[in-house]
Formats: C-alpha cells, structure tokens, sequence
C-alpha cells in the first residue's frame, strides 16, 4: 500500500480548513486513507492509501481533493484539458517522439506549469507524488518514469529519440562529469537502479531541447543543468516516458491536477507521435481520454440492496468528484479527468455507496438456507486425532517450508521426489516439506529438555512430485507420528499403528521395506491398504538421530490419509 | 500455623494422642510404649517439629556400645583366654597346634591368647613346649570383658559408656572399634537423644484429634484384598490432606493452535457454510488470472510470490476457464467490462507458484459451486516475506464466499457483523470502503475487541463480474477473509507469530488456550 508524508500546511491549504486529527480519522475512508501518524514535531501527517488501483490519491492534492468534494459536494472543474476536438493553445510548446524510440520506450509526453515559486516543502510533496506514480503505479519506472525540468531552460520543440548509449554524452544530475549513456547506467546510482530497463536495447531514450541540449536519460537521470529543479524555481516543464500510453496521460492529468489545485497555471504541450494512437498522432496533453461510465438502476440495486433513486446515486457519485446524469434507468457518468478505474459498471456503483454512505446501509443476513459441512479430510482427521490423543500423543503444527538440510539431507534421503522453489528468499525457507517426519525430528531435535518419552504427531500437508497431475506435483494429506524413549522399538511403532487402524476400521497388511535411509532395516514396514502402499514406520535409524543431533531411540511412522480414505 | 487434624499421619496422630503436656518426649520412650520401629518414630518427629506441634527440650550426646555377632558368639561360646584356660585345666598340658585343633581356634588366636594369659601368669610353657595351667583363676582383664560381655547381652546387646565404671571404660575401649568391627565384639556408636516436648500448637492438635475422634487407627489405602474380605466395613477410612502436592502428567493433547483453527471451523459450519481445501501449488491462472488481476500487478512480482523449480509450468489450464478469463482481462469478454486492455501470456499463466491467498480456493470452489452456497477455507499460503513476528514464511487464511441469486452488499455486511460478533466476540462493528483487485464494491470490517482493542478484523466485498462469469456463475458471490491470526495469538497468550508453529515439545505441552 502506498504510504505517503505531507506537510500539515499544504495538506490543510489544499483541504481549505483545519481539520483534527478524530475529524481526519473519520473523513479518510471516503477517500480509502488512513491516517498513519501525525508527526506534530515535525508538522507532518502520515497517510496511508490502500487503493492500489487510484493512483490519483497518492498525494496530498488528490487526498485532499476527494475529501473537500466528498464534504461540499462541489466537482472541481480544470479548464486546461484538451480533447480530440477541443484543444487548449500550446503557443508553441511541442515534444516530438522520433521514431527510433518504438520498441524501446515508446512515448514521451509532456506539460509545462507555473506561477508559484517553490519552496523546500513544496519541492519534496512534488518529488514524493512523482516517485509514488512511478514506483508503485509506473511499476518501478518500468511502465512510467518522470522528470521535472526548468522550463525557462528549454528550447521548444523537445526531441525523443532512441540513440546510440556510447556516443550519446551529459552530464547526470548529481555529478559533475560527462559519462555516456552507458557509463551512467555502470556509474551513476540511479543507473545501476533503472539502468536495466532499457540496457540491454542497442539504442538507449533521450530526451534533448531543440539546442541540442540534455533533458534527461528517460527512464533512468535527469540532466545537472535543465533537469535540476530548486527552490525558487517558478517555471516547470513535465514529462513521462513509457510503453502505455494511457498510463502516461493519466500520469500527466493526476499530476497537472494536483499542480493546478497547488496553484500553478498548466501549460498545455503539442505531443506528436511516431505512431499511430486510439487518439491520432497528435493530441495536446493535458489530454482527457476516458469515456464515459453506466450503471443500470437495475445494477445499483441489485449490488447494493438498497432501492436508491437517480437522484440519490447522482448526489452520490457528485460527492466523489464524479459528475452523472439519469436517463431511462440508466446512470451515465463522465469519469474524472485524474482517474481511470472505471473498468465495469460495478466501478461505479461502489462510487455510489461511498457517496450515498457506508453506514447508511443496514446489514441484513442472508437468508438462503445451506448447510455447513467439513471437508472429508478435516472430518476424518479429527478422527485419527482422537485416537492419537487417546494414546498419549500430543499434536503439534510446523511451518509447511525449510530448508534441503532438514527436509532432505539429515534424513538421508536423495530429495528426487522434493519440490523446490526457484525464487527462495533463504536457504532457510527453500524447499515444501515432502512429509512430515523431518519436522517431528525437528521437534525431537530442539526438546532435550522435555520428559520423555516425547509422543508427538501432526496431521497436515506435504508435497511431492507426481508426473501424473496436471501441476507435477501432488499435495498429500498426511499424518506423521513419531515417539521417542530409552526404550523403545519397532512391537511399540507396530503397536502404535495397529490400534489406530483397529479403530478406523481400516484392514491392512504389512510388506517388506527393501530399503528406506531413514529406518533400521529390518526393523520398518509399509502398511499394504487396498493393494496400495498408504504408510511406513519403523525403528529410527541412527544415522538420522546423529545427523539431527538426537541421541534417545526413536520410532516414527506416516500415512498418507488421502489413501486411507479411498 | 492452623493444622487440618485430618491431614496428619497415623504415625503422628498417635504420638499426638499418646503424650501429655509437659512430658518429655523421647524415641525410646515412644519405641517402647508405642511399638513404632525407630525409623518411624523419626519420622513422626521431623513431621511434627516442621507443624510446630513439638519443640525440642535438649539434645545430647552419648556413646553406646553395641555387641557385634563376635560378641554375641563369644558371650555364648567363651573368649578365646576363657576357652584356653578352661580346656588346660581339665585336659592337662597340650601343644598350641592342639589346642587350636580341639577348640578349632585360629592359631593367632591361641597365639594372642597365649600371650596374654603368660602374662599375667595364668598359663606357661612347661619343659616339653606344651601349654599348662599354672593359677586357679584368670586375670581381672579377661574377667572384665566377661562381665561386660554379659552385662551387654543382659540390657538388649548394648552399653551406654555413662553406666560404665572407669575399669569397664577401659577395657570395653580396648575391645571396640567405630568402623570395620566385625572381628571386635562391640561396636562404638555416638548417638544423639532428643528430648521433646508438646507445643501449644500440638496440644491443641491433640485435642483436636480426641475431639475428631480420630485414632490413627483409620483406614489408607484401601486394597482389593480389604474389598474382597470386607475388612474395610469394621473400620473408618482415614482422610487424606486434599490440597497436597500433585504429581505432573503428561497427557497426550491437541495442539492449542489446531484446537483455535478448529473452533473457527465448527463456527462457521454453524453458520451453514461448507469446507474447502486445495493443494499448495498453484499456478498463475488460478492464483491470480482467474481473480482478474493483471498479469502486470505489482502483487504478482518475482519478489511477492514463490515459483516452483520443477516443473516450472503445469501442463494445461482447464476450459473452457482458460479462454473465458484471458478474454475477460483481453477486452471484457462477455461481462460488461473493458477489461485492462493488453495481451494476455499464454506461458506466463502456467506458470507454478505456491499459493499466496486463500483467495484462491474461492476461485476454484466457482467452478463447481451451487447456488444457493456457502463455502470457506482455513488455508495455508505462502508469502514472499521476511520472516518476522508478524510475518511467517507460510500461514492460514480464512476465507470464504456466498452465492446467491439476491445477495447484495446487505447481506455482505450483514455476515460480517455476524462474524464479528460469533467468531470475533467484537463489542463494536465499523465497515469501510476497502480496495482489493477482484471486489467491487470493496469493505473492510473493524472491530472493537473487548481485549484488543479497535483492529481489522477481514477484507470482504462482491467478486467482480469478471471473477464470476467467466467462471460460469452468473449470480452475484459475496467473498470474505478474516484475519484471525491476531485473535488466535491473543487466544494462545503470544505475541510472535512465529510461536504458532513452534516444533519445542515442552512449549506445545503446556500451552493453553483462553
């Protein structure tokens, strides 16, 4: 969940009141926030956002948006949006997107704002908003990277292109030496960071004035001269690269929204592309792209349970900044310029219930009838529980993940059948259990200081390889048990077994086990159900003691209970 | 101290009754006048001092001589002088081999003995080196020892040196030993008298026990023997002190985790919902394609989920969900929605990963759920996550879902206030506008815990249509989770999640839920 700090003040001028931290607490699930903490130290509020599909309200502008609409049910209207058939004036302002980039990094689009000087808070609430975009909306900058640039630098029209990453030299923010594009990716932290977005293409993005000079190495450093943005500055060009173009756009609507409510004046810029787009090869952005959203009354309804009026879902959704008409049992909305969550008409009747009020509607039960059931598993799980109990054992529960030396090495065994994962985080976690009895020997290995004898048993999940399943695998039921003493043998583990399966009413025979590392042979068996092997147990080898660092006499057993069901 | 009569021993309730105030309160007094053997008669001591019902008067030390078996044949048999002597004066001179042959002495001892009596001129050798009586009698030491020897067996085997004249003294010095004195006819013991008296306490313990009427006499143990003579019937059984010390067992139990996990089951199965299970290795179809989230959401990442080495992608993915789900996320399909609008990877959705949300379960549980239905699932998934207090490599999740022709968000909230109160004990219900990628509209449930306090107690919301359709349900699905690994800690008295899977025996043992 994206997290975000704002300085109380710009949150408070964006908000247009003070509000106390009970009123913030109360007010924020309109907009999905919680309030995180509140630094009154340092005068900062901490928010945390969990829509991950609302982009626009990672910020303190776009928090506060929602809430002050949500409050005064008042649309707030930007003049500076062109459509297909209505564009703003660009007086100039173009970006051209060379056709070298496609493939690499499609787009580049850009707006330009000013009009308020910023000052040290305001360059960081602008630098945050950026990296939240790109990090968790733009996918680490993979999908949307930004730069922010001063504007009275630049010689229109701006140049996209792809180029050569070795001849192709700037100076990178935050250093003072010319490197190539392809020593900054090896040099430069933010290159080895981004850098391998685009470093394995021949040709690296470039965004360059029509001077010829640098704005930035998109998606990875700005410049040290036109991309160095300080306080003080008053006139700003913004720009996002990226493959999606309706990404990029809406990057650039959230961003030039939050800026007009700060208080710049946006600019719009002529965007020229290098190929065809759903909006044609040249809009002017700030661009307004989506299309309209419907509900059907019948929807609304039937989702909410609740039999509100056109009327009611249009004062609804105005409260949250979405403008609606009703025709025909049909509810028609424009979405907002700064959002683009609106996939199905659901989208639009979860608006309706956070505008209409949460705790307006009364929670009903359900009234079908059904009836409960427990899995087969789980019932006759709790059966061998029983017995297990009933014959001193205690029930434990492990974790389902380990590591090779547990699972695998200290039971001697080969971990052909063991399913690996390919991404550890630790050799610790590194490998789904195949069974069960490493971990009772875990246990035995960690409670020297127990009484003995330790009776122990789980019944839980393990993983095998299985080339007859569709996955390769195959998730078992199985119970394990395990006992430990300074006597004790194999007429106990038969003993053990026999009376479990006396009382599950379970006929079986026993085989010989040609040979299993982890058993005394001659002193373990396999339990024969239905024709099919469904167990083994026996006396402990000990080799396996020793490698678990055990030293009492042990015996364990395991069935697969998915076969003793059969 | 406040003593319960009715926990005393019989050793000690008979002494109680036995004695006086004001008596002195010896071992010998009471071994004599009550029969009980010494080692009991300690006992009876060391428990009453410690109930303060007796007190010591004085102690003090005395050493006793003990005939030994030695002794004991000797004073029956003669000493080695009286035997040699005697055997002289009726047999004449003789050699030392005879005489140790006719009286089957040592030869050392006819030698020592020899010695002695030659010494005081009792005996001598006479011409032909044999042995004869020379005086009537014999001397005052050998005399000694036989009177001690007898004066010995006369007071029950020992001597007390305080009864002993200075001569005795010396001679009985002479013939004991403290250790390895089994060749020597008496045994030196030092030997400590106790003088006791009664308390306050025990007086009035003892009155207690007249007034109770309890004798000592009760009976203990109660036997088969005493059942099947009937021997119980003539006698009273004798009342055992009911707050003494336990023993501890060791019982065979369920693990107190899988016993929580249990009862949430049982509530929900109350609740008419039924129980569902899958395997842990999923793939990429199921773990998210069929819940609608993009192929690019960042949830799906290399670092959220954990991909199976081998194989790397099951064989196929079952129609015709397959072709309806990647139409969905493509354009829409048939469901009303534009769908998110990229090209769907055929691969990348047989892709094996291990199951990282209950969720899950709930999508498969579609394919094949009836209508109306209730399903749920206490489920292990894994997580992509430092392992921490609050993060475990893999944990349950409890998760569920209801079909119905007319469900509606109501009846979501509804259920969760049911929840709350059935399963959570919550004293106060707030719902909030929650986001997850396969609900729409979206609500979390916070509760206020009579012990935890305000907390979140699940997610919840109505499956998108693009979960549901192309899924083949065309009714509305309400889908829940509730997190109970917070109330299961609190139930258990943990705070480290990491305690729930914890493989220490004695731990497990003793662990108790609330």
């Amino acid at each position: 969940m994206p997290k975000i700090e704002v300085p109380e003040n710009i949150f408070y001028s964006l908000l247009g009141q003070r509000m106390s931290d009970e009123e913030l607490v109360d007010i924020f699930p309109v907009a999905k926030a919680e309030l995180d903490g509140h630094d009154t130290e340092n005068h900062i509020l901490k928010i945390e956002l969990n829509d991950t599909n609302r982009p626009d309200l990672w910020s303190a502008a776009g928090v506060a948006r929602a809430l002050k609409c949500y409050m005064t049910g008042e649309i707030p209207y930007y003049d500076f949006f062109s459509t297909k058939d209505d564009e703003r004036p660009s007086d100039g302002r173009i970006v051209i997107d060379d056709e070298s980039a496609i493939g690499i990094r499609d787009y580049s689009i850009g707006f330009a704002a000013r009009g308020k000087e910023v000052d040290d808070e305001l360059l960081v609430n602008l630098i945050q908003s950026q990296e939240k975009l790109c990090t968790n909306f733009g996918r680490k900058r993979r999908t949307i990277a930004m730069g922010i640039y001063r504007s009275e630098l630049i010689k229109y029209p701006v140049h996209y292109a792809a180029v050569d990453p070795d001849a192709t030299k700037f100076v990178p923010l935050g250093m003072t030496e010319e490197l190539s594009l392809r020593e900054i990716c090896e040099k430069h932290p933010k290159g080895r960071e981004y850098g391998h977005i685009v470093s394995s293409f021949p040709r690296f993005p470039y965004l360059y004035d029509d001077n010829g000079d640098t704005l930035s190495f998109p998606p990875v450093i700005n410049s040290a001269r036109i991309g160095a943005v300080e306080v003080g500055d008053s006139e700003f060009f913004i720009e996002v690269s990226g493959p999606i173009l309706d990404d990029l756009l809406l990057t650039v609507s959230i961003l030039s929204c939050d800026m007009a409510d700060m208080g710049f004046e946006i600019l719009p810029v002529k965007c020229r592309f290098a190929k065809d787009t759903p909006y044609g090869r040249e809009i002017t952005v700030p661009y307004y792209f989506q299309k309209p959203i419907a509900a059907s009354l019948d929807l609304i309804h039937g989702k909410l349970g609740e039999d509100l009026t056109g009327d009611d879902c249009i004062a609804a959704l105005k409260r949250m900044g979405v403008y609606a008409i009703e025709d025909g049992g049909m509810v028609y909305a424009d979405v907002p310029e700064y959002r683009n969550d609106f996939l199905h008409g659901v989208d639009l009747v979860e608006d309706v219930m956070i505008g209409h009020g949460l705790m307006n509607f009364e929670p009903v039960m359900p009234h079908d009838f059904t009836i409960g059931r427990l899995s087969p598993v789980e019932e006759f799980s709790r059966k061998v529980k029983g017995i297990l109990v009933g014959l001193g054992f205690q029930e434990m529960m492990y974790n389902y993940l380990g590591s090779k030396r547990e699972y695998i090495d200290n039971m001697h065994l080969t971990g052909d059948e063991a399913v690996f994962i390919a991404n550890p985080m630790s050799e610790n976690y590194e490998v789904i259990r195949p069974s069960v009895l490493p971990c009772l020997l875990e246990s035995e290995s960690v409670s020297g200081h127990a009484v003995y004898p330790h009776s122990i048993f789980e019944i839980g999940k393990v993983t095998v390889k299985d080339a007859a399943d569709n996955s390769g695998t195959r998730t078992k039921d199985s119970l394990g048990f395990f006992s430990s003493d300074a006597a004790i043998g194999y007429n106990d583990a038969a003993s053990y077994m026999n009376t479990l399966m006396y009382f599950l009413r379970k006929e079986y025979s026993l085989s010989e086990v040609k040979e299993d590392p982890r058993f005394i042979p001659g002193r373990c068996a396999y339990i024969v159900y239905k024709g099919e092997i469904a167990g083994i147990f026996g006396e402990v080898h000990p080799q396996v003691l020793e490698s678990w660092g055990c030293s009492m006499p042990a015996i364990m057993a395991e069935i697969d209970l998915d076969k003793l069901m059969m | 101290m406040d003593i319960d009569v009715k926990n005393l021993h019989p050793l000690e309730v008979k002494l109680l009754r036995h004695v006086s105030p004001g008596e002195d309160i010896t071992a010998e007094r009471i071994v004599g006048e009550l029969g009980y053997k010494v080692g009991q008669c300690n006992q009876a001591f060391s428990w009453l001092s410690a109930k303060g019902c007796i007190e010591e008067s004085s102690r003090a030390k005395r050493t006793i001589y003990e005939l030994t078996d030695v002794g004991r044949s000797q004073k029956e048999d003669g000493m080695a002088p009286e035997r040699i002597f005697a055997f002289l004066r009726e047999n004449g001179a003789h050699t030392m081999p005879e005489i140790a042959e006719a009286l089957s002495l040592e030869k050392s001892d006819v030698g020592s003995a020899f010695g002695l009596l030659s010494s005081k001129g009792t005996l001598c050798l006479n011409s032909e080196r044999k042995a004869e009586a020379v005086s009537g009698s014999l001397p005052s030491e050998v005399i000694i020892q036989r009177s001690l020897l007898d004066k010995a067996a006369a007071e029950g085997g020992s001597l007390d040196e305080a009864s002993l004249s200075g001569d005795e003294r010396k001679a009985i010095a002479a013939l004991a030993k403290k250790r390895g004195a089994s060749s020597s006819p008496f045994r030196i013991v030092e030997r400590e008298d106790v003088v006791y008296h009664l308390t306050a306490e025990g007086e009035a313990a003892r009155k207690a026990l007249l007034e109770a009427n309890i004798t000592g006499e009760e009976l203990g143990v109660l036997t088969p023997a005493m059942i099947q003579s009937g021997a119980w019937k003539s006698g009273t059984f004798r009342p055992y002190g009911i707050n003494a010390p336990t023993s501890r067992l060791i019982p065979g139990r369920r693990n107190a985790y899988s016993e929580y996990l249990q009862w949430v089951k049982d509530k929900l199965i109350s609740l008419g919902f039924e129980e569902f299970d899958g395997p842990l290795v999923e793939n990429e179809f199921w773990n998210g394609d069929a819940l609608f989230m993009p192929q690019f959401h960042s949830a799906r990442d290399i670092h959220d989920v954990y991909y199976v080495k081998d194989p790397v992608h099951c064989r196929e993915i079952e129609e015709p969900w397959l072709s309806q789900v990647s139409a969905t996320h493509e354009n829409g399909w048939k469901t009303g929605s534009r769908g998110w609008g990229y090209s769907f990877d055929h691969e990348f959705t047989r892709r094996q990963v291990l199951r990282s949300q209950g969720t899950v379960l709930s999508a498969h549980q579609l394919t094949k759920a009836k209508v109306p239905g209730k399903y749920f699932g206490v489920v292990r998934c894994f997580r992509y996550d430092q392992v921490d207090a609050t993060h475990g490599a893999d944990f349950y999740q409890t998760e569920g879902i209801v079909l119905g022709k007319d469900v509606n968000l109501k009846n979501l909230l509804g259920l969760l206030k049911m929840f709350a109160e059935e399963i959570a004990g919550a004293e106060e219900v707030k719902y909030v506008p929650g986001y997850f990628p396969f609900t729409e509209p979206s609500i979390e449930v916070h509760i206020k815990h009579p012990v935890l306090g305000w907390f979140e107690l699940g997610g919840s919301g109505i499956f998108r249509p693009e979960v549901t359709e192309p899924l083949g349900i065309d009714v509305p699905v309400l889908a829940w989770g509730l997190g109970i690994d917070r109330m299961a800690l609190m139930h258990l008295g943990l705070n480290d999640l990491r305690e729930l899977f914890t493989p220490d025996i004695e731990n497990v043992r003793t662990r108790r839920g609330n």
